[in-house]
């Protein structure tokens, strides 16, 4: 066993690291062997499915026997080429280009406006902007359906009656109203962990800003927002991760609208195609793509900011 | 794990190759298929129930009130307990759940799998040959071309349940009111649609996503979207017939005479219980829809036919109708099967299926004609049954199904939902639909060309 | 309602300055500074002139700005309060109404109102198949998350206490599965799971429940920070087994964080949708959410399930609710200690 020399008699150090490493190995492998399962196994699975496709014989393909054979690159090319998937993840990268700035910079504003405000109202506040994170994606959406549906929605009545004509199903506008929906159930989420980390900022330092005669605005600016800044970073690469796999909204709202189609974004097209086409080796290509974009773009956004963390300090 | 279960099923228990329909056969008998599913290989099949065993089959349904005669079998059958799952049939969701359900292992028993989709579920070798239980002996019961929409080759594959022969539900009260003749052809029915324009209110929706419909809507100008050619596939979805069907449409849509929100939502039954859309073609299942959904619209809908393209013609076209098919997995094929004919064919059943809205009946007897005429206040006395049944003879069963015709609607869904939004002309949708289709059966690994 | 639960939140969470909220602006600072309208965007905190110009300015009037910086904070809350709730009433609202009445009456007002009627038709329709949902859901994300409790904490302990070849390695495996969305493994997982067998059954959605890299990721950084080695040594010479130490100190003093990861967790399992949506094709298995969407699906068969399945969503959003309001303090506690190293 080599380990990292430490203080101590030599004798007693080894004994004491291969107990370590026992202990350690029996603590460790009953959480391995099920990540090994549901995380390596299904994309090992995933890659290893998406590189075959099937054949058939027999008359006109649906008698005799399929086999599965090399496949080579070919579902990943089709599903690249297919540009309802394509289109989709488009469409996804706009909406997370959007919603989360707007979705962080909403939660960090409510965050810091409870931080600020008096006593009185903060714990009414902070929950009500709470609540909905305990609202299930699949019922928000067909809450919120109910109130995007022309002829139904009480909001499109009001707004019909000062002449404004909004169709929140229409082309353009679905993808925001899906946006409303995420916004809506997440943000007081994000808000709860920037206010914990707000309640970590030694309150020395704020006490000394005022002495320097700084004002709420420039405390929040300039010493609040940089003391957040990880669990900005936090917030941000977890909506991320949320914005590529949406899947119940744009699925609930789908047969309310006509501006949604199988491809909405990239998981609905990967359900669409193993279950609705019942092709599961375009439908494990599509994940495995998804997976990647996934975590090239965190590992990305992380660099990213690590990287201007540093720049940060050094300037 | 090489191998998917279905297909280690074809390897090790080395189902033989079966014998090949000529052409001939295969026209006759829709289209020629062998040998699908591992089922009748003597060392897989289900042993079924001893005798005074109590069982219970799963049965996943959306035929609405399909409990009732569920319960009046479980009742009659204590023994063989069937219980229903109701199964939502929105986009298509109830094939996506049987489909997965066939490729988890563990599908129901039986199921409401409508005619267009039969051969989708070949592919998967999800359903049971049923000539092994006897299911031939029944084969007089059902009307003929219904009972040909589940056969191929030699296999039978389902059972038939009911048909959907279209027809255009009208509001009659608005209709008189605002002076317009229900129209008999198509060109009458743009000028109704101009004419209730103008009075406020639409005369229809196109919904992008409703592929079924207008699949009759290219079966009743003379469309014929599949064939086959020995073993290979032909597609033509982009033919002549189904052409002037899109440009018909599009132009209605194009000069906003009708809607395009989709159909049997929210928004649309707002539409239907408020008059604002005057009309709805549908099918004969349809009846129980309004009546359950626009229950104060009551007496003032009538049937009338299905427009016509010439004057005088009786072409018409079905929407839906749906087999009860028994899944390839079910431990009780026997008693799976009975449980079909019965549902389909008993008197009583079909009383209260009829009742309940499930369409117009596949077999030939146990109901009277005027027995279908279930909501008959709903439409104002009128014997509308009579619409339907008319329509339903003038349906040219030489239509046939494609291989994938789940994914075949989805795709004319997404891409009518692309043209409506952009405003481009339906024919491209025809267009970009063949060739996915093309390219879609191939991923399945069968033979296809355009037709 | 949760200004009690306040100081509760700061001490259980350890946190400098946790008793009261908003320390950081009572009334008289805001009148000695003018409100927060009062600093230039962008400005520096150094620039005295424009400031001092501005309060000079404000303290003629009197007390007005702290109010007027009041009651901008007070509006702007309010104004998003209101956009936060509205759902939440017209569910209220629509979950005492007729499914004609939802299509048919002004959605924000009440009809012809029947709350319990209705409410006792949702969780007795179909056997009370609803009933199940609900215990259903519960069972997946109580037992699920209990689980991933305890596995994240073991493994978080592990990776933090114990020194081995492959540490840093594994961790990093472990930290890259926090950034795979979860819905990209669901599709192969589901593959994989039929050809053992195991889908559509309580087990395809409780197995993959139990994995939370992110729990593992939290409770390692926790149990560096709150576990102290000197502790550990000392049980070890006592002649404490590791286990022992383990589930006596070390889950003890990692309470804060596994409260945290159990949370999270359960809101995770809670609201997951595409696992149950791929894994199960039998309703007497389902989740709430998917049992809502059939009835939301079926609808237009029969007509009352539209009311029923805003009943339904009413009752589901209830409880949680209800949790979120009483628990958010808990919230506050280890989503600190992930994100301050993130």
């Amino acid at each position: 066993m080599r380990g990292a020399p430490r203080r101590g008699a030599p004798r007693r150090l080894t004994r004491t690291e291969a107990r370590s490493a026992r202990a350690a190995s029996g603590f460790l492998l009953p959480f391995l062997a099920l990540f090994l399962l549901c995380f390596i196994a299904p994309i090992g699975y995933a890659l290893y499915e998406s590189l075959l496709k099937v054949e058939r014989t027999g008359p006109l393909g649906l008698g005799g026997e399929t086999k599965q054979v090399w496949a080579g690159l070919s579902n990943y090319a089709h599903a690249l080429e297919d540009d309802r998937f394509t289109v989709g993840f488009g469409r996804v990268l706009l909406f997370g280009a959007v919603q989360i700035p707007v979705m962080i910079a909403f939660a960090t504003g409510l965050a810091l406006l409870l931080d600020a405000a008096s006593a009185r109202w903060v714990g009414f506040f902070r929950t009500a902007f709470f609540l909905p994170y305990g609202v299930p994606g699949v019922i928000a959406s067909i809450l919120w359906g109910f109130l995007y549906v022309p002829g139904i929605s009480p909001l499109v009545e009001m707004a019909d009656s000062i002449g404004w004509n909004v169709d929140f199903l229409g082309r353009g506008a679905v993808l925001w109203s899906i946006a409303n929906i995420v916004t809506w159930q997440f943000t007081g989420y994000n808000m709860l962990v920037l206010i914990a980390q707000l309640k970590a900022v030694p309150g020395e330092l704020y006490e000394a800003a005022r002495i320097d005669g700084a004002s709420a605005w420039q405390v929040a600016r300039h010493i609040k927002l940089p003391l957040i800044r990880p669990a900005l970073v936090l917030t941000t690469v977890f909506s991320l991760i949320g914005t590529l796999q949406l899947f119940a909204e744009p699925k609930v709202l789908k047969p309310l609208s006509n501006s949604i189609d199988s491809g909405y974004t990239p998981n609905l097209a990967a359900y669409n195609e193993a279950f609705t086409s019942n092709n599961q080796h375009i439908a494990a290509a599509e994940a495995v793509l998804l997976a990647l974009v996934a975590c090239v773009l965190s590992f990305g956004f992380l660099r990213l900011v690590g990287q201007r963390g540093k720049d940060g300090e050094s300037g | 794990m090489s191998d998917t279960a279905r297909n280690r099923n074809t390897w090790t228990h080395g189902t033989p190759r079966r014998a090949v329909l000529g052409g001939a056969a295969a026209a006759a008998a829709g289209f020629a298929l062998a040998g699908c599913g591992s089922d009748d290989d003597g060392g897989d099949e289900p042993k079924g129930r001893k005798k005074g065993e109590k069982i219970t089959l799963t049965f996943w349904s959306w035929v609405p009130g399909i409990d009732k005669p569920v319960a009046l079998w479980n009742s009659k059958n204590p023994e063989v307990r069937v219980k229903v799952e109701k199964v939502s049939a929105v986009d298509g969701a109830q094939y996506a759940k049987m489909h997965a359900a066939i490729k988890a292992g563990n599908p129901p028993d039986l199921g409401q799998i409508e005619y267009p989709v039969v051969p989708s579920f070949l592919i998967d070798n999800g359903l049971l040959d049923l000539t092994k239980y006897g299911v031939a002996d029944h084969k007089d019961k059902f009307i003929g071309w219904q009972w040909q929409q589940s056969v191929f080759g030699k296999a039978v594959y389902a059972v038939p349940q009911a048909s959907g022969p279209m027809g255009l539900f009208i509001r009659q009260d608005l209709f008189e009111k605002w002076g317009i003749e229900p129209p008999t052809t198509w060109d009458e029915y743009e000028a109704a649609a101009t004419a209730i324009r103008k009075k406020g209110a639409w005369i229809e929706t196109f919904s992008a996503t409703n592929g079924n419909r207008f699949a009759g809507l290219a079966w009743q100008a003379g469309a014929r979207w599949f064939g086959t050619e020995g073993d290979t596939w032909t597609v033509s979805i982009d033919d002549e017939p189904t052409r002037k069907v899109a440009d018909y449409w599009y132009g209605l849509v194009r000069r906003k005479l009708i809607k395009t929100i989709p159909d049997r939502q929210n928004a649309w039954y707002k539409d239907v219980q408020t008059g604002d859309m005057a009309s709805w073609l549908g099918a004969s299942w349809g009846d129980a829809l309004l009546v359950g959904n626009a229950p104060k619209t009551a007496g003032k809908w009538r049937v009338a036919p299905m427009p016509q393209w010439k004057k005088g013609d009786a072409a018409y076209a079905n929407w839906g109708g749906s087999t009860t098919a028994v899944f390839a997995k079910s431990k009780y094929p026997k008693d799976a099967l009975a449980f079909a004919i019965w549902l389909n064919t008993d008197p009583e059943s079909i009383k209260l299926l009829i009742e309940n809205g499930y369409g117009t009946p596949g077999a030939k007897q146990g109901y009277t004609t005027s027995q279908l005429d279930v909501h008959k206040d709903f439409f104002g006395g009128q014997e509308y049954s009579e619409v339907f049944d008319e329509a339903s003879r003038g349906v040219d069963t030489s239509w046939k199904w494609g291989p994938a015709t789940d994914t075949l609607y989805q795709r004319l869904g997404d891409a009518f939902t692309a043209a409506i939004g952009d405003g481009s002309d339906f024919r491209s949708v025809l267009k970009k639909v063949q060739s996915q289709t093309i390219t879609d059966l191939k991923e399945k690994g069968l033979q296809v060309k355009a037709g | 309602m949760s200004e009690a639960n306040d100081p509760a939140g700061g001490v259980v969470a350890g946190e400098p300055g946790g008793p009261t909220d908003g320390p950081t602006d009572g009334p008289t600072d805001g009148a000695a500074r003018g409100g927060p309208e009062a600093a230039p965007p962008g400005d520096r905190p150094g620039d005295r002139p424009g400031v001092g110009r501005r309060r000079a300015a404000k303290g003629r009037e009197g007390l007005r700005p702290p109010l007027r910086h009041r009651i901008i904070t007070a509006s702007l809350l309010t104004v998003a309060a209101l956009y936060f709730l509205t759902p939440v009433y017209w569910l209220v609202v629509s979950s005492t109404k007729s499914s004609s009445d939802l299509f048919g009456t002004f959605g924000f007002w009440f009809h012809d109102p029947h709350p319990l009627d209705y409410l006792h038709r949702v969780l007795t329709y179909d056997d009370g198949i609803y009933v199940r949902w609900f215990a259903n859901s519960l069972m997946y994300a109580g037992v699920g998350a209990l689980a991933a409790t305890l596995l994240s904490a073991a493994a978080g302990y592990a990776l933090a206490k114990y020194r081995f070849p492959g540490r840093e390695g594994i961790f990093n495996v472990i930290l890259a599965g926090v950034l795979i969305p979860g819905t990209a493994l669901a599709l192969p997982l589901y593959l994989l799971f039929s050809e053992v067998g195991l889908a559509n059954t309580y087990w395809a959605v409780l197995i993959p429940s139990v994995v939370s890299p992110f729990g593992v990721y939290l409770c390692r950084i926790y149990a560096a920070a709150a576990v102290p080695d000197s502790l550990l040594e000392a049980a070890r010479i006592d002649g404490a087994g590791e286990a022992r130490i383990f589930s006596t100190l070390g889950l003890r003093l990692m309470t804060p964080a596994l409260v945290t990861v159990f949370l999270f967790q359960f809101v995770h399992i809670w609201n997951n949708f595409f696992l149950p949506l791929v894994m199960l094709s039998d309703s007497d298995l389902y989740p709430i959410q998917l049992g809502l969407t059939s009835w939301q699906g079926y609808a237009d068969r029969q007509p009352e399930l539209y009311q029923y399945t805003v009943g339904g969503a009413f009752l589901s959003v209830l409880p949680l609710m209800v949790l979120m309001g009483v628990l958010q303090r808990y919230w506050r506690t280890g989503l600190t200690e992930g994100s301050v190293k993130a």
